[in-house]
């Protein structure tokens, strides 16, 4: 027994010594920083960081932010509503930039006492939102005059790209957003959600009314729902669907759009971001909707 | 003494037992007999308060009810018809566990002896788990016995219950154990035990409760209950009790005759 | 004395063999080393850069520590690492007991419905939390899903106490059975609130579900650390009660054991050192069901001594996975459920097997 325990004793020893190393291992070099000192997260932000050309000043990111594709080189520290306060310490950022909705709360207060400048910025899903969301970060990253063209450049297109749609033959189509179909069961986008508000500044029209968020969808709602083009993330693995897969499953069979096969898959952070990119995304989705 | 009034025991709707009476003397072997079903287990473990009962029921001249579990602990141990057991301790840990609240104290030696007295020292530190079921049957009444160390204390006799104690052993083992409890008897403890084996009964036995149907048949010595009228009433089948011969007289026993045609 | 087992008479040896108890004591003392090497080692390892001993040293020569050295390891590391005790501690002895009292070596803390009661608490707190009166929602001062969790635990339990226990009897199998009814109730009740989630309420529930540490501040540590240092103390009262359950209920009974009132007494303490830990830290699996096994086979089950080991084990084991899971994808982390579920299935599955051979389950 005794020599069993000192086993263990020994084991654990060596294991603890080995964390200890890796532990050492991943901390983030010191060195090199220049005039990165901030940690951005949420996707719209960082795109935004980027848009304005201020992405010299970014430390780290969290999870969701995947564009541009540069920002994946940057640390990770973690999905934005699980973030761990020695995690965001350890990339050592002087300002802390995210979209509204992080946490969890203890983290928050631990950054509060280590007086970590923390800004929320804030959302909204339209034109306006975006334009603000444009401008905090702006502020905050000291370069409001860049903000202001940017917010006006992108308010000018999702206007131009909303005008145009509403004025477009066939108008209005209804528009279902389909999150997944895995497993032939689709999860669907009702009102209030990022969905529904880029669906109807593309001139389209919810096709699930009356439910709030994104819900699991009952085969024969999908059906009474009858929407015209169904709308997906572009995306892999397991939630990617073809068309053929799609409109063979009897939820959609006999919907207007599987008759003419309307399926439209757009990039999911650029479709429903609500960043620089939303005026592009509105012009693409009514183009697709529509055609130029 | 051991005085047992008005017992009546309802098992679910059924009243298994009916208002019975049982009395049981210190120095003395008590056997519970009768056939299956008769209630004779309900008996013994009304008397050992596992089961809920009306009536009265006295230990060295106090209540069960007015009794702690470590107090009646202390006065007396119970061997169980069969004891399953959830952890792989081993046959002396399983008779330590007895030792904990009764008053020999933590004395591992008791222990020891204790197992030595059914046979079984040599066996101390494997799993109880590894054992036969006569061999398990043997290391509780270990365990008993070593919970209530003593047949006599100071503050009065100890009582043994025990419930078919020989029902899984051989033959040699039967008399073994029947003998530690007559030694028990004879020392001054109380001995309670059910018995299935009507000649260890008939042998080891001062006294007899024969149970039908919930009900006491007979009570008494037992010659005098161990009779072929009421055994066969209390079996239902026709019984013929015999006696062994005087010591000396040849006797013979007309299932080893033979004819001498064959 | 004729059977064919018994040695010669003069071969009998009356001496009482070397007990595995006394053993198992010894352990104890190796178990808490164990546990004091792993808690320095975790007060060092993390993802900045600041070291105990540096700490240490400038404290040793009385210099300022910089304000990032306080607050990593007064209000990041430390408060973390005595909840990782706490919780280990606290899973493992539940865990302990529960088998104890179940006489089964398979059961876990979660069977008396705490771990769902706990769920659902918090599954409500999180999706029903923001319809509270603001007035309410500031008195549980943020800690909210932890509080509901804990009221959720206690409440199932309870509950579950009161259907099992007639005349002053609790059955522990109707217990069990009356578990895994609340717990369907629990999960159908939960998949009605999962529907009516928001995204962001869904994230929460999952990584509430995988159990962290990450939440772990002073103000949590004075509400759940007392509870759960209680529950641990109670629980170890219990040991001789527990081994002689291991007998039966009525054989426990008469060696003296004041049965209904050991059971209530192991049911309180596990109610609240595991409603407390899973109100601090979510669903944390596997700790208590593989400690208390692995030292039932290392140093026999004799609950005195098991009951403070798997204390000094689990506390030890969680604070590693902790180490783990801040550490493998740092500076982000992964959800410490996931690691000792990784670590613990894989050891639960080779003590089945190693024991399949031995006893049959």
């Amino acid at each position: 027994m005794r020599r069993r325990a000192f086993h263990t004793l020994a084991l654990s020893t060596a294991a603890t010594l080995v964390l200890g190393g890796l532990g050492a291992a991943v901390l983030p070099a010191e060195a090199a920083r220049g005039e990165a000192d901030t940690l951005s997260i949420g996707g719209s932000v960082t795109e935004i960081v980027y848009a304005l050309g201020q992405e010299h000043r970014l430390l780290a990111r969290d999870t969701t932010s995947t564009y541009p594709p540069e920002a994946e080189a940057l640390p990770d520290v973690g999905y934005m509503r699980a973030l761990s306060p020695e995690g965001v310490l350890s990339v050592g950022p002087d300002l802390i930039l995210s979209e509204e909705g992080a946490g969890p709360p203890e983290t928050l207060e631990v950054l509060e006492e280590a007086q970590i400048p923390f800004i929320t910025v804030p959302g909204g899903l339209d034109a306006e939102g975006v334009a603000a969301k444009i401008r905090a970060v702006g502020a905050a990253l000291g370069v409001p005059e860049k903000a202001e063209a940017l917010a006006a450049e992108v308010t000018a297109e999702i206007a131009a790209a909303s005008a145009r749609a509403q004025g477009a033959a066939g108008a209005p189509k209804r528009v279902l957003f389909v999150l997944s179909a895995q497993g032939g069961r689709l999860m669907g986008a009702g009102e209030n959600t990022g969905a529904a508000a880029i669906i109807a500044l593309a001139g389209g029209v919810n096709a699930l009314e009356g439910v709030e968020g994104y819900k699991p969808l009952s085969d024969e709602a999908a059906t009474a729902a009858a929407p015209d083009v169904i709308l997906m993330m572009d995306r892999e693995g397991d939630h990617a669907a073809s068309a053929e897969e799609l409109f063979s499953l009897p939820a959609l069979a006999v919907t207007p759009a599987a008759e003419t096969g309307a399926l439209i898959k757009m990039d999911g952070l650029k479709l429903l971001g609500f960043g620089p990119r939303t005026g592009a995304a509105v012009a693409e989705l009514s183009a697709m909707l529509y055609g130029d | 003494m051991l005085q047992a009034r008005n017992i009546t025991v309802t098992l679910g709707r059924a009243e298994v037992l009916h208002d019975i009476a049982f009395d049981a003397a210190p120095g003395q072997l008590t056997a519970i007999c009768g056939p299956n079903g008769s209630g004779k287990t309900t008996l013994l473990r009304a008397m050992t308060g596992d089961l809920p009962h009306d009536g009265r029921i006295t230990l060295n001249g106090a209540g069960l009810e007015t009794r702690a579990p470590w107090e009646l602990a202390a006065i007396r141990g119970v061997l169980p018809q069969a004891s399953a057991l959830a952890f792989p301790f081993t046959v002396l840990e399983v008779v330590e566990i007895g030792l904990s609240r009764g008053r020999s104290g933590g004395d591992p030696e008791a222990a020891m002896q204790a197992l030595a007295r059914v046979d079984l020292d040599h066996y101390a530190t494997r799993p109880y788990q590894a054992l036969s079921g006569g061999e398990q049957q043997r290391a509780q009444l270990a365990r008993v016995l070593a919970q209530v160390a003593a047949p006599v204390a100071e503050d009065g006799p100890r009582w043994l219950f025990l419930d078919e104690p020989v029902s899984a052993l051989d033959i040699a083992h039967q008399l073994d154990v029947m003998q530690i409890a007559r030694d028990f008897a004879d020392a001054g403890g109380g001995v309670v035990a059910v018995m299935h084996d009507l000649n260890l009964t008939a042998m080891f036995a001062d006294r007899v409760a024969l149970l039908a149907g919930g009900h006491v048949l007979a009570a008494g010595p037992a010659a005098e209950v161990m009779t072929s009228e009421t055994l066969s009433r209390a079996y239902g089948c026709r019984l013929r009790v015999g006696a062994a011969p005087p010591p000396g007289t040849p006797f013979l026993l007309p299932q080893a005759a033979a004819r001498a045609a064959d | 004395m004729v059977a064919l087992t018994d040695p010669a008479p003069g071969a009998r040896r009356a001496a009482a063999p070397p007990s595995r108890l006394a053993r198992a004591r010894r352990l104890h003392l190796w178990l808490a080393l164990l546990m004091i090497a792993v808690a320095l080692t975790s007060l060092t390892v993390g993802a900045t850069g600041v070291q105990l001993w540096d700490v240490a040293r400038s404290l040793a020569r009385g210099e300022e520590l910089s304000r990032m050295e306080r607050v990593v390891l007064f209000d990041i590391r430390l408060p973390r690492l005595v909840l990782g005790l706490a919780v280990g501690a606290a899973l493992a002895v539940s865990g302990a007991v529960m088998q104890g009292l179940f006489r089964n070596p398979l059961a876990d803390p979660g069977i008396v419905g705490v771990s769902a009661g706990a769920g659902l608490g918090a599954i409500l707190a999180i999706v029903l939390g923001g319809l509270l009166p603001p007035a309410l929602l500031g008195l549980a001062g943020g800690h909210l899903v932890p509080l509901a969790a804990f009221l959720g635990g206690w409440a199932s339990t309870l509950l579950l106490y009161r259907v099992a226990t007639r005349r002053g009897h609790t059955s522990v199998a109707t217990m069990l059975l009356a578990g895994i009814a609340l717990a369907a109730l629990a999960g159908a009740v939960s998949g009605v609130l999962v529907y009516m989630a928001d995204d962001n309420q869904l994230r929460d529930l999952t990584f509430w579900g995988l159990g962290s540490l990450a939440g772990a501040s002073w103000g949590k540590l004075a509400a759940a650390l007392p509870i759960m240092l209680i529950a641990i103390a109670g629980a170890g009262l219990i040991g001789r009660g527990l081994n002689a359950l291991a007998l039966g209920e009525a054989t426990a009974a008469h060696i003296g054991i004041p049965v209904q009132r050991m059971k209530r007494l192991a049911i309180l303490c596990v109610a609240g050192a595991t409603g407390a830990a899973v109100a601090v830290s979510g669903g944390i699996g596997f700790v208590g069901i593989v400690v208390p096994h692995l030292l039932r086979l290392g140093s026999g089950p004799d609950h005195r001594a098991l009951l403070i080991n798997s204390a000094l084990l689990g506390a030890a084991l969680l604070v590693v996975a902790d180490m783990i899971s801040r550490v493998v994808v740092a500076p982000a982390e992964l959800p410490i459920g996931i690691v000792t579920a990784v670590l613990g299935a894989p050891v639960f599955l080779w003590i089945l097997l190693r024991q399949r051979g031995v006893v049959d389950l």
